[in-house]
C-alpha cells in the first residue's frame, strides 16, 4: 500500500489506523460513549458485564465512557504540549548552537538549573504558584518539556554547525534564521521528529505522575493518566480497572512511534539503505 | 471521681483477632509499618501531628492520663485525681516509683515542667486544651495543684492529649529523648525508620512483650498493605477499604476494624460568606448530597453515615436529626431555589483526606439530580491547610475524634474557636456548651448535647456525610491487639498491648 | 581542552549558585511556611506566632538567604527548621542509597539500551528491530508507578522472589541490599532504556543517510561494520547527549519510584521538605540534585568533543 507517494510497510499502516482510531475516538468522543462523562453507573470497581464492557472505575463510573473521553481530554493535553515544548525547545537549541558563545552559555546554564531540579518538584512549586487549571498545567509541563528538547536539539545543532554546508551558508552571509530554518533544521530532523514520538508519549504519563501528587487534570474531565492512577490500588488484588487507560496509552504510544519508524526510514532510504541493496 | 465517660462505642472485628487470646509471652521483634509522617518528623513531642510520631512517642514517653477500652479516663503518671464542686480547682497525684531511661526518679517537677512545655508562648498544637489553666502549683514532691480560671468537669481528659508526654523537669535535647515508656530509643532516622528496644523494667503489669519495636515508614497505601501479606511487616495501619476485603482472604493476615471513631468527613461552609449566608442553600446542600451513596462507594460500607456535626453515631451523646438529613433532590432542589440558585464551587483534595475527590465527584452527581450545578475543583494537597481550609467559601475537611463531647464540639462550633471552620456563630450555642461543662446530672448533660447538636445540623454549614472506620491489618501471629476508642493501633499503643503467638 | 574543564567547572558552580537563589525565591513566592506546615489543622495564631519567632523566620527574606549561604561556603548546611536534625547527615546515607539504586539501574540500562540500539540499526525493518523497538515502547508507556505495582504483584505477591519493600539502611549488607533494590532497579530500568534504545537507533540511521558511509557501503563493507566503525562514531554526540540525561533522571527523578517501593532516597526527603517549606533542607537536596546533574552533563560534553574530530578542532 502506498500513502504519499511512498510505500507503507504493515507496521507504519498498523500505527497509522491506531493513530486515526484514537483521533476519531476524540472527536466523536461524546456521540459514541454509551454514558455520560462523569454519571455514576454502579459501585465501585463492578467487574465487565453486558451494560458496562470494562466494568467500572473506582467510584461506579463506566470505565469505557471514561476511556473515549480520556482521549479527547488526554491526546488533546499531550499534543498542545508537544507542540509547545517542541517550538520553544528547539528555536532556543538551535539558537544556542548556531550563535554559539555567550549566548549558548547563558542558555545552556538557564536550562541546566531547570534541569537539575527534580520535574515534579518544579511542577509542585509552579502549579503551587500559578494555581491549578488547565492553562496552568499546559504551561507549566511545556515549559519544563521543553528543556529536554532543548538539549537535543543543541546537541544536533551543534554537529551540524560543524558541518561544511553550513559554514559555507555563513561565509555567504546568511542570517541567523535563514541558516536554522534552511541549513540546519531540516538535516536534525530525523532525531526530532523520534524525539517528538517519545515526548508526546512521556507528557501523557507526566500528566499520571503529577496526579499522583494530586496535580493532574482538573475534576471531573477524565484522562488516562490520572485513570491509571485512581484505579492503581486494585491492581495488586488482579482487579484489572488500571489496566485499561495503561493499555490504552501503550497502545497509542506504539502507534505513534510506529509511524514515526516509518517517516525515519522513507528519510534515511535515498543514500544509506540504497547503497545497501 | 468528677466528669463522665463521654464515649460509648460498638466495635466490630473482622477475621477474629480480638478472640481471646492465649497467655501473653515475651520476645520478638514488632515490625509496624505506617502511614502518617514524614522526614521532617521530630521527637519533640510538641510537633507531633500524625500517627507515626504519636506512635513513637507512646512507645519511648508516657502521658498524663490514659483512655482506657472504654473511653474513660484513667491514671497514666498522673495516678489519680480530685476536685471541687465547680471543678476549677484539681489536685493530681503522680505515680510512685517510676523511673526515667536515664534513672531519675518522676517527681511532680517533672510534670509541671512538661505541662509548661504547651503553656505560654509556644509552638505547641496542645495550647488550646491548656489555656484554661489559669496556675500548676507543687504540693508535694507527689502531688501537683491545677487551677482554672472556669470551671471544666472534664480537665482529665484535656490531659489524655498525645502531645502531652512527660519528660525530666529542664530537659531540653529532644534528639536523645529521655521518657518513662517502655521501650528507649535505637535510632531515629525520620522518613525511614524508627527502632526502639525494651528496656527490661516497664513500670505497667503485663505489658510491653517485645524486644524491641521496628517501625517503618511506608506511606503509600498499595505497598503496606502487601509489605503485611507478604510478611515484611507484623502490623499495617490505615488499610484502604476499597481493598479491604481482599486483605481479608489473605490466610496470614486478620484486619481489625473500629466503627466509628474513625475520622469525620466533611465539606464546611463559611456561613458568613455568600452565597451561604443563606441557610435555605446550606440545607440544600445537606439534602443534596447522597450519603448512603458515599459510604458504600468511596468506602465500601466502612464508615458510619454522618450527622452534619462533629459526633459520631458511635457516641453515647449522639443526638440523630429530626428529620433525619437524607437524599431528598426535590427538597433540595427547592431550597437551592428559594436561596436565588446561585453558583457554588466546592474545592477537594485528597490531601484533605483520603476519599475526598472521589466523594466530591458523586456529591456533584447526586447535586446534577436535583438541576444544581456544583462545580468541584480539586486543589493540591500540599499547603492545603494552609491555603485552602478556613479560607475557601467550601471545602473539604477532616475532624478527628476528641476524648470528650465537649473538646468535640467546642473546638469546631463555638463563636471564638480557633478552627470554626464554617463560621458559625450562634451565642445560644456557646451557652450550652459552657453551661454542659459543668453540669453534672447526665440525663440533663444528655438533653444538652442533643440540643446543641441539632443546632449545628440545622443551621450550621457543615455537611458531615460520613464517620469512618479505622482499618489496621495484624499478622495473625500478633496477639492482644484490640479497638480502642480513640485512635487505631490500640490507640497508638500496640507497641505495649500485643505479643507474639 | 583542560582550559574548557576548568571554564566548565566554573560556570557549573555558577549554576549552583543560581539554582539556590532560584528555589529560594520559589519558596518565598509558594503560599505558605514551616510553621504552617508543621501544625497545619493544629494552627492557631498564637502557636504559629510562637514557633516562627522560634525559627527565625520573622527576619526578612534576604538576610536569611545570605546567612544561610555564608554557611554553605563554609561548608555548614544547617539544620532541618522542622526537627532540628543535621542537614548533612540525613542527606548523605538518602544520597547514597540514591546513587546505589541509580548505579544498580544504569548497570542494567546501558548495555541493553546502547546494545540493542546498535544492533537495531543494523538490523533495520527486520525482527530484531521491531520486536526491541514494540517492547521498549511498550514498557516506557506505562505510568512508572504502574509498573513497579505490576513488578510487586508479579514477583513479591504472587512469587516470593524479591521483597517488596526496598527499604535499607546503613547496616543492610552489600548482597541483602543489592536484593532488596532489585524491583525498584528493574522498574527504572524499564523507564530510561527504551529512549536511550531509541536515540541510539535513530541517530545511527541518520548518519547512514550520509555520503561518507555510503561510501563506506560501495567499498563493499558489510553493514555490521559500517555500523560500528563509520555510523557510530558519529553518532555519538546525541547518544551521549541523552545517555547524560537519562542518568541524570535516574539519579533526579525517581521520586514516584521511590515513594512506590519505600526506599530512603533524596527525592522523598525532598518532597517531604517541600510539603513541609522546610527551606534548608530544600537548597541542600537542590544542590545535591544539581551537582550530579552538572557533573553528568559536563562529562558528556567533554566526551562529545572528544569524540568528534570536527569539534576537537575548532576554526
Amino acid at each position: 500500500m502506498t500513502i504519499f507517494g511512498q510505500k507503507a510497510p504493515a507496521t507504519a499502516l498498523v500505527g497509522l489506523l491506531i493513530i486515526l482510531l484514537n483521533v476519531l475516538v476524540a472527536v466523536a468522543g461524546p456521540m459514541v460513549a454509551p454514558y455520560g462523562e462523569t454519571q455514576v453507573v454502579g459501585g465501585g470497581w463492578d467487574p465487565s458485564s453486558a451494560t458496562t464492557w470494562f466494568g467500572t472505575d473506582q467510584i461506579g463510573r463506566d470505565m469505557l465512557t471514561r476511556l473515549i473521553y480520556g482521549a479527547r481530554m488526554t491526546i488533546g493535553i499531550a499534543f498542545v504540549t508537544t507542540i509547545l515544548s517542541f517550538f520553544i525547545g528547539i528555536t532556543l537549541g538551535l539558537v544556542a548552537a548556531v550563535l554559539g558563545k555567550w549566548v549558548d552559555v547563558v542558555i545552556s546554564r538557564l536550562v541546566d538549573v531547570v534541569l537539575s531540579i527534580p520535574l515534579l518538584i518544579w511542577a509542585l512549586m509552579i502549579l503551587n504558584v500559578l494555581g491549578q487549571s488547565l492553562t496552568s498545567l499546559v504551561l507549566t509541563i511545556a515549559f519544563l518539556d521543553s528543556t529536554r528538547v532543548f538539549r537535543l536539539s543543541r546537541a544536533l545543532g551543534i554537529n551540524l554547525v560543524a558541518l561544511d554546508f553550513v559554514e559555507v551558508a555563513r561565509m555567504r552571509g546568511e542570517g541567523l534564521w535563514w541558516i536554522i530554518g534552511r541549513e540546519v533544521l531540516p538535516n536534525a530532523a530525523a532525531p526530532l521528529m523520534s524525539e517528538f514520538g517519545l515526548r508526546f508519549c512521556f507528557n501523557f504519563l507526566f500528566i499520571a505522575a503529577l496526579s499522583f501528587l494530586g496535580l493532574g487534570v482538573p475534576l471531573p474531565y477524565a484522562d488516562w493518566g490520572g485513570m491509571v492512577k485512581d484505579n492503581v490500588g486494585g491492581i495488586s488484588f488482579g482487579l484489572p480497572a488500571a489496566l485499561y487507560p495503561a493499555a490504552a496509552i501503550a497502545i497509542l504510544t506504539v502507534g505513534i512511534n510506529l509511524v514515526v519508524d516509518w517517516f525515519l526510514s522513507i528519510d534515511a532510504r535515498p543514500s544509506g539503505a540504497q547503497a545497501e541493496m | 471521681m468528677a466528669g463522665a465517660a463521654a464515649l460509648g462505642l460498638a466495635f466490630g472485628s473482622l477475621g477474629g483477632s480480638a478472640k481471646a487470646a492465649e497467655t501473653p509471652k515475651k520476645g520478638g521483634t514488632l515490625r509496624l509499618g505506617m502511614e502518617g509522617g514524614s522526614a521532617s518528623d521530630s521527637l519533640d513531642p510538641r510537633t507531633y501531628a500524625d500517627s507515626i510520631p504519636i506512635s513513637y512517642g507512646y512507645q519511648i514517653f508516657n502521658g498524663l492520663v490514659e483512655l482506657d477500652a472504654d473511653g474513660n479516663a484513667k491514671g497514666e503518671l498522673l495516678e489519680s485525681w480530685e476536685t471541687k464542686p465547680g471543678a476549677t480547682e484539681w489536685i493530681f497525684n503522680v505515680r510512685k516509683g517510676i523511673t526515667f531511661h536515664s534513672g531519675k526518679t518522676l517527681d511532680a517537677d517533672d510534670i509541671i515542667y512538661s505541662l509548661n512545655l504547651h503553656r505560654g508562648e509556644t509552638k505547641s498544637a496542645a495550647k488550646d486544651l491548656l489555656s484554661a489553666i489559669s496556675d500548676i502549683k507543687k504540693l508535694s514532691a507527689n502531688q501537683i495543684q491545677i487551677t482554672l480560671s472556669s470551671g471544666n468537669a472534664d480537665l482529665p481528659y484535656n490531659l489524655t492529649d498525645y502531645h502531652m508526654l512527660v519528660v525530666p523537669n529542664g530537659f531540653t535535647d529532644f534528639s536523645k529523648p529521655d521518657g518513662t515508656g517502655a521501650y528507649a530509643l535505637e535510632s531515629f532516622e525520620p522518613g525511614v525508620r524508627v527502632l526502639t528496644k525494651n528496656t527490661g523494667h516497664y513500670w505497667k503489669p503485663n505489658s510491653a512483650w517485645f524486644d524491641s519495636i521496628e517501625l517503618k515508614y511506608i506511606p503509600d497505601t498499595s505497598s503496606r498493605t502487601q509489605a503485611l501479606i507478604s510478611g515484611q511487616i507484623d502490623a499495617a495501619n490505615r488499610l484502604d477499604p476499597k481493598t479491604v476485603s481482599f486483605v481479608q482472604k489473605s490466610p496470614k493476615v486478620s484486619v481489625l476494624q473500629t466503627k466509628g471513631t474513625g475520622n469525620r468527613f466533611a465539606f464546611v461552609a463559611l456561613c458568613d460568606t455568600d452565597p451561604f449566608k443563606s441557610n435555605d442553600l446550606r440545607m440544600a446542600l445537606k439534602y443534596g448530597i447522597d450519603r448512603q451513596k458515599i459510604v458504600d462507594t468511596v468506602y465500601k460500607g466502612y464508615a458510619s453515615i454522618g450527622n452534619d456535626t462533629t459526633i459520631g453515631p458511635a457516641n453515647k451523646y449522639y443526638a440523630p436529626n429530626n428529620p433525619p438529613h437524607t437524599y431528598d433532590p426535590d427538597k433540595a432542589a427547592s431550597l437551592w431555589k428559594k436561596a436565588g440558585s446561585p453558583a457554588i464551587e466546592l474545592q477537594v483534595s485528597e490531601g484533605a483526606f483520603s476519599g475526598a475527590t472521589d466523594a466530591g465527584i458523586l456529591y456533584q452527581e447526586a447535586m446534577k439530580k436535583a438541576g444544581i450545578n456544583l462545580n468541584v475543583k480539586r486543589v493540591s494537597g500540599d499547603g492545603y491547610w494552609d491555603n485552602v481550609w478556613l479560607k475557601a467559601p467550601f471545602c473539604a475537611v477532616y475532624w478527628g475524634g476528641r476524648p470528650t463531647v465537649d473538646l468535640q464540639l467546642s473546638q469546631t462550633f463555638i463563636s471564638t474557636a480557633n478552627w470554626n471552620d464554617t463560621h458559625w456563630r450562634e451565642p445560644a450555642f456557646d451557652k450550652i456548651i459552657t453551661a454542659a461543662r459543668v453540669e453534672l446530672d447526665e440525663a440533663k448533660r444528655k438533653q444538652m448535647y442533643a440540643e446543641a447538636q441539632n443546632m449545628i445540623a440545622d443551621t450550621g454549614g457543615m455537611v458531615c456525610f460520613a464517620v469512618g472506620d479505622y482499618l489496621d491489618g495484624y499478622s495473625k501471629k500478633v496477639q492482644g491487639t484490640a479497638p480502642h476508642p480513640r485512635y487505631d493501633m490500640c490507640d497508638q499503643k500496640v507497641a505495649e498491648k500485643a505479643w507474639f503467638s | 581542552m583542560i582550559r574548557l574543564i576548568l571554564m566548565r567547572i566554573g560556570l557549573g558552580l555558577l549554576t549552583l549558585f543560581v539554582v539556590s537563589a532560584v528555589i529560594f525565591l520559589l519558596t518565598q513566592i509558594l503560599p505558605g511556611d514551616v510553621a504552617s506546615s508543621v501544625l497545619g489543622q493544629n494552627a492557631t495564631p498564637e502557636n504559629l506566632a510562637a514557633f516562627r519567632h522560634e525559627l527565625g523566620l520573622d527576619q526578612p527574606a534576604l538576610s536569611r538567604y545570605l546567612t544561610w549561604l555564608w554557611g554553605v561556603l563554609h561548608g555548614d548546611f544547617g539544620v532541618a527548621l522542622t526537627n532540628k536534625r543535621d542537614i548533612i547527615q540525613e542527606l548523605a546515607p538518602r544520597f547514597r542509597n540514591t546513587l546505589f539504586l541509580a548505579g544498580y539501574a544504569a548497570l542494567l540500562a546501558l548495555p541493553i539500551s546502547v546494545g540493542f540500539g546498535i544492533l537495531a540499526a543494523v538490523r533495520e525493518g527486520r525482527l530484531t528491530d521491531r520486536v526491541a523497538n514494540i517492547l521498549a515502547l511498550i514498557c516506557i508507556s506505562m505510568p512508572e508507578f504502574f509498573v513497579g505495582y505490576l513488578l510487586i504483584l508479579n514477583f513479591s505477591v504472587n512469587h516470593e522472589y524479591f521483597p517488596s519493600l526496598a527499604t535499607v539502611s546503613s547496616d543492610t549488607p552489600f548482597g541483602e541490599r543489592v536484593w532488596a533494590v532489585t524491583l525498584p532497579a528493574i522498574t527504572m530500568t524499564l523507564l530510561v532504556t527504551a529512549h536511550m534504545l531509541r536515540m541510539t537507533r535513530n541517530s545511527v540511521l541518520a548518519i547512514m543517510s550520509t555520503p561518507y558511509v555510503e561510501m563506506a557501503f560501495l567499498k563493499g563493507l558489510t553493514r555490521g561494520r559500517v555500523v560500528t566503525r563509520h555510523a557510530l562514531p558519529n553518532a555519538a554526540s546525541p547518544i551521549i547527549s541523552v545517555i547524560a540525561l537519562n542518568l541524570a533522571y535516574l539519579v533526579v527523578g525517581v521520586v514516584v519510584v521511590e515513594n512506590v517501593f519505600t526506599y530512603p532516597g533524596v527525592g522523598q526527603y525532598m518532597i517531604d521538605a517541600v510539603t513541609k517549606r522546610d527551606v534548608p533542607v530544600i537548597e541542600a537536596c537542590g544542590i545535591v540534585f544539581a551537582s550530579v546533574f552538572i557533573t553528568l552533563n559536563t562529562l558528556a560534553d567533554v566526551l562529545a568533543i572528544v569524540l568528534n574530530p570536527r569539534l576537537r578542532h575548532p576554526r
